[in-house]
C-alpha cells in the first residue's frame, strides 16, 4: 500500500488552519497601515519638504537654507522634488496614505483643492507678519492656507527683428494681433504665432488668459452667493465664442502640432520657427538665452492683446503646511526662508521668471543685482508696469473663492475647447455647450 | 519518529519558501487585494479616510460612455499592435532564419528596440515624427509627397495608427526572438518530405512552417495581447491619450480618474473591470486555443 503524499498547510485546509490564515491575513492587511502610521509619528526634529522646483540652482539654494535652518534650530529638512507634472499627485498620495508632508511648495491653484478638503493648516499669522499682498492670498474657510513666495503672469514674447524687417508695430489689440501674425506667417520656415490646441496646460492657459482679456467667465455668483456655471449664459457665451473664434483665426498662422506642452512651446520659439509666442513668466527667455543666445536680445516681452480688460492670468506659488504634521517647525521654516539672505538668490535661480511676491523686493537693489536682470531691465520694467493686474483664476469669477476652478483646470478643459474647434472641427457653439455640460456633470459628482 | 521527520521536513520547507512567499505576499498580493478592496469604497486622494459604498463605483463607471469608448480604443490598439508585432516577427523571423550574409549582426539589431527603455523610444519617435522638425516630415515635404507636415501624434485620425506602429516596432523584436527560436527547431526532414511530394515554397510555408509555429504565434498573441491591453507608459509619454481622447485606452482612462480626478475608489473599480476582461479573455483562449497541444506532424 503506497502512502499518500503528505499535503502541508495551505493545501489541506482545516478549521484551525483557516482561522490562523485569516488572522495572519488580517494582520498582513493592517501591517502597511500600522507601519506608515508609525513612520509618520511626528518627530519635531524632522521636516519633509516637497517642492515643485526643478532648477538645480534653486535646489542648491534650498540646500544652503536648509543647512542654516538645521544649524539654528536642530530641525533637519528632507527635500523631495517630484517635478511640476507630478507634484499634485505626490502631495495627494501622501495625504491619502496618512503621511502628509510638512511643507509643500507649489502653485496655490493646486493647493486650493487640498485646502478645500481641510488638509492644509491655517497660516494667516504668517501671511500677516510677512506682509503678503492681498491678491496673492488664498483664503479657505476663513483662513489663509498659502504663504506666497513668488508669482508669474501669462504674457507674450515676440521677435523684434522680424517686426522691424517687416515694418510692423507690436500688436496692441486682437485685430492687430491677427494682422501681424498673418504678415509674419511664412510656413513651413516661419509661423506667425503659436496656438497649441490640445488638452495640455499650455493650451488651457492660453484659452483662460484670453477669456480673461475678453471678460468672459466660467462661473458666476448667483443670488444665494454660490457659484454656478456661466459658460453658456447667453451674454457670456457670446464672449467665450468670440474668444474661441479669435484663437481659431490665430491658429491658422500657427504650426501644425496640436499636442504641445510648455517645452514644445519654448523649442518652437528658440529654434526660430515662430514670430510670436507666450509663456507663464520668463522661462521662455531663459531657454532662449541658453539655446539661442543670438535670438535672446531680439526677444521682447509684450502683453497678450487686451479686448475688454487688461487683466493678466496670475499664477501664485507658495508654501503650504500639511495639517496635523509637524506644523510649528514648518511655520518656523517659512519665516526663516523668507527672511534668509539667500531668498534673493533663490529668486535669481531663474532670473525674471520667479517674480517676488512683493513689489518692493522686485524694485530692490539686491534683486536687481543680477547680470541677466541688468541686461534685461526692459523685462523688469514690463513686470513693474503690469504689477497688480494679475488675477488668480479662483478669484476671477467673483470676490469669493471659487472652489470649482479645479473642475475645469485639472483636465485642461480650455485646451480641450481649443482642440475640439481647431483640430476636431466642432463649431465654437458646440464646444462651449459641451464644456458647460462637462463642468455641470463634474460639479454634480463632487 | 515519523512525525519528528515530518515536522523537520515542514520546517525546512517553510524556511526555504517562507521568505519568498512573504515577499510575494507583501509586494504583490497585498497591494492587489488592497486595490480590489478600494473598488468598494469612496476613497479620494485628499483624505486618509474611506467609506464603504458597495457597488456605487461600478455603477458610476459602467454608466460612463467614456469607459466604453476607452475599451473600444484598447481593443483597436491591442489588436492593431499585436497584429503588427506578429507580422513583424514573422517577416524578420523567416528572413533571419535564412542563410543570408550578415545574419548575426541583423539578429542583434532586430533585438535592439526591445532593449531600449520606453522613455527613449517615446522621445525618439516624438522627434522623428514631429510635424516641424521630424525627419519623416522633412522627407515627405522635400519629396513633394505632402504640402504640409503630417501631424502623426497630434492628428485625430493619425494618432492611433502612429502609436500602434511605434509599439509594434518596439515589441516586434520579442516576436522575432520566439519565432526564430521555434523555426530553428523544426525538423528539416519535414521540408524534405514536403518537397519530395512536389510542394513549392508557399506550400512548405503553409503546410509545414505555419502549423509548427501555431503554438508560438498563439503564445505571442496571448502574452503580447495582455501586455498591450495593459500598456500605459508609451502612450502616456507620447500622446497622454490625446488628441481629443483619440488614444485614450483603458489604462490611460483609469489613470486619469486616479490622478486627475483623484478618485482612487473609482480608479480601482476600473482596474477591477480590466482584470475581469483579461480573465475572461484568457479563459476563452485556454478553452479554444489549447496552447499545450502540439501538432502531430512534428513527432
Amino acid at each position: 500500500m503506497t502512502k499518500k503524499p503528505q499535503m502541508y498547510g495551505l493545501l489541506r485546509p482545516t478549521r484551525r488552519g483557516v482561522l490562523r490564515g485569516g488572522a495572519a491575513l488580517g494582520l498582513g492587511l493592517a501591517t502597511p497601515s500600522l507601519i506608515s502610521r508609525a513612520a509618520w509619528a511626528q518627530d519635531p526634529k524632522k521636516l519633509t519638504f516637497i517642492s515643485e522646483e526643478s532648477s538645480p540652482k534653486a535646489q542648491a539654494v534650498y540646500d544652503k537654507i536648509n543647512a542654516d535652518f538645521e544649524a539654528e534650530t536642530g530641525v533637519a529638512v528632507t527635500m523631495e522634488y517630484p517635478g511640476f507634472e507630478n507634484i499634485a499627485q505626490r502631495v495627494a498620495t501622501l495625504i491619502a496614505s496618512g503621511t502628509p508632508a510638512e511643507l509643500v511648495w507649489y502653485g496655490a491653484g493646486s493647493a486650493m483643492e487640498v485646502a478645500l478638503q481641510g488638509q492644509f493648516a491655517d497660516v494667516s499669522g504668517l501671511v500677516s507678519d510677512l506682509g503678503i499682498p492681498e491678491n496673492l492670498r488664498l483664503v479657505v474657510d476663513g483662513a489663509d492656507r498659502s504663504v506666497a513666495t513668488s508669482q508669474q503672469f501669462v504674457y507674450g514674447w515676440y521677435r523684434s527683428d522680424l517686426y522691424e524687417e517687416a515694418g510692423l508695430d507690436p500688436y496692441t489689440d486682437w485685430d492687430s494681433y491677427l494682422s501681424v501674425s498673418e504678415s509674419l506667417n511664412a510656413p513651413p520656415e516661419m509661423y506667425g504665432t503659436i496656438v497649441p490646441s490640445a488638452q495640455t496646460g499650455a493650451a488651457h492657459l492660453l484659452m483662460e488668459t484670453m477669456m480673461q482679456k475678453n471678460d468672459a467667465h466660467w462661473f458666476k455668483l448667483n443670488d444665494a452667493g454660490e457659484y454656478e456655471v456661466a459658460l453658456d449664459d447667453p451674454d457670456n457665451m457670446a464672449k467665450v465664442i468670440e474668444t474661441l473664434e479669435f484663437l481659431g483665426a490665430a491658429h491658422k498662422f500657427a504650426p501644425e502640432g496640436s499636442n504641445y506642452s510648455w517645452g514644445d512651446l519654448m523649442s518652437q520659439y528658440f529654434t526660430g520657427r515662430v514670430a510670436n509666442s507666450y509663456y507663464v513668466g520668463a522661462r521662455l527667455l531663459e531657454q532662449t538665452l541658453t539655446n539661442a543666445p543670438d535670438l535672446a536680445p531680439l526677444t521682447k516681452p509684450i502683453a497678450l492683446p487686451p479686448k475688454a480688460t487688461d487683466n493678466y492670468y496670475l499664477s501664485v506659488q507658495g508654501f503650504h503646511v500639511g495639517l496635523g504634521s509637524n506644523e510649528d517647525a514648518a511655520k518656523q521654516y517659512i519665516t526663516f526662508f523668507m527672511n534668509h539672505p539667500a531668498y534673493i538668490e533663490w529668486l535669481h535661480s531663474v532670473p525674471l521668471h520667479i517674480i517676488p511676491a512683493k513689489q518692493e523686493v522686485l524694485l530692490s537693489e539686491a534683486y536687481q543685482d543680477n547680470d541677466v536682470i541688468q541686461q534685461r531691465m526692459d523685462v523688469l520694467e514690463f513686470l513693474d508696469s503690469v504689477w497688480g493686474k494679475g488675477r488668480a483664476p479662483y478669484y476671477w469669477d467673483g470676490d469669493k473663492l471659487n472652489k470649482y476652478v479645479g473642475v475645469y483646470q485639472n483636465d485642461n478643459l480650455g485646451g480641450w475647447m481649443l482642440a475640439s474647434m481647431n483640430i476636431g472641427g466642432k463649431s465654437p457653439e458646440e464646444v462651449v455647450q459641451e464644456a458647460a455640460a462637462t463642468i455641470r456633470e463634474k460639479m454634480e459628482d463632487l | 519518529m515519523a512525525s519528528h521527520t515530518d515536522s523537520r521536513d515542514r520546517g525546512w520547507i517553510a524556511a526555504a519558501i517562507g521568505p519568498a512567499l512573504i515577499l510575494l505576499l507583501v509586494t504583490a498580493y497585498l497591494p492587489i487585494l488592497y486595490a480590489l478592496t478600494l473598488a468598494f469604497y469612496k476613497k479620494t486622494a485628499f483624505s486618509p479616510n474611506m467609506s464603504f459604498t458597495g457597488l456605487d463605483n461600478f455603477y458610476w463607471l459602467l454608466g460612463k460612455d467614456d469607459l466604453w469608448a476607452a475599451l473600444g480604443k484598447s481593443v483597436v490598439f491591442t489588436l492593431g499592435s499585436v497584429g503588427f508585432q506578429l507580422a513583424f516577427g514573422l517577416f524578420f523571423g523567416l528572413l533571419l532564419n535564412e542563410a543570408i550574409r550578415g545574419r548575426s549582426i541583423m539578429r542583434s539589431l532586430v533585438i535592439l528596440p526591445y532593449l531600449l527603455p520606453t522613455i527613449v523610444i517615446g522621445l525618439v519617435f516624438r522627434w522623428i515624427l514631429n510635424p516641424e522638425f521630424g525627419v519623416v516630415n522633412q522627407i515627405l515635404l522635400q519629396t513633394g509627397l505632402v504640402d504640409r507636415p503630417i501631424n502623426f501624434y497630434g492628428g485625430i485620425n493619425a494618432a492611433m495608427p502612429s502609436i500602434i506602429i511605434t509599439t509594434g516596432w518596439q515589441y516586434g523584436s520579442f516576436a522575432v526572438l520566439l519565432i526564430l527560436a521555434r523555426l530553428q527547431s523544426i525538423n528539416p526532414r519535414l521540408y524534405e518530405a514536403a518537397r519530395s511530394c512536389g510542394a513549392g515554397r508557399w506550400r512548405c510555408f503553409t503546410d509545414v512552417t505555419l502549423p509548427n509555429l501555431r503554438t508560438t504565434l498563439l503564445l505571442i498573441a496571448l502574452l503580447r495581447g495582455f501586455w498591450m491591453f495593459n500598456k500605459f507608459d508609451l502612450i502616456w509619454i507620447i500622446t497622454r491619450g490625446g488628441p481629443l481622447e483619440a488614444t485614450e485606452t483603458l489604462p490611460i482612462y483609469i489613470y486619469k480618474i486616479a490622478f486627475q480626478d483623484f478618485n482612487f475608489g473609482r480608479a480601482a473599480a476600473g482596474c477591477f473591470v480590466m482584470f475581469t476582461i483579461l480573465l475572461v479573455v484568457s479563459a476563452v483562449y485556454f478553452r479554444f486555443f489549447n496552447p499545450t497541444k502540439e501538432i502531430e506532424v512534428n513527432r
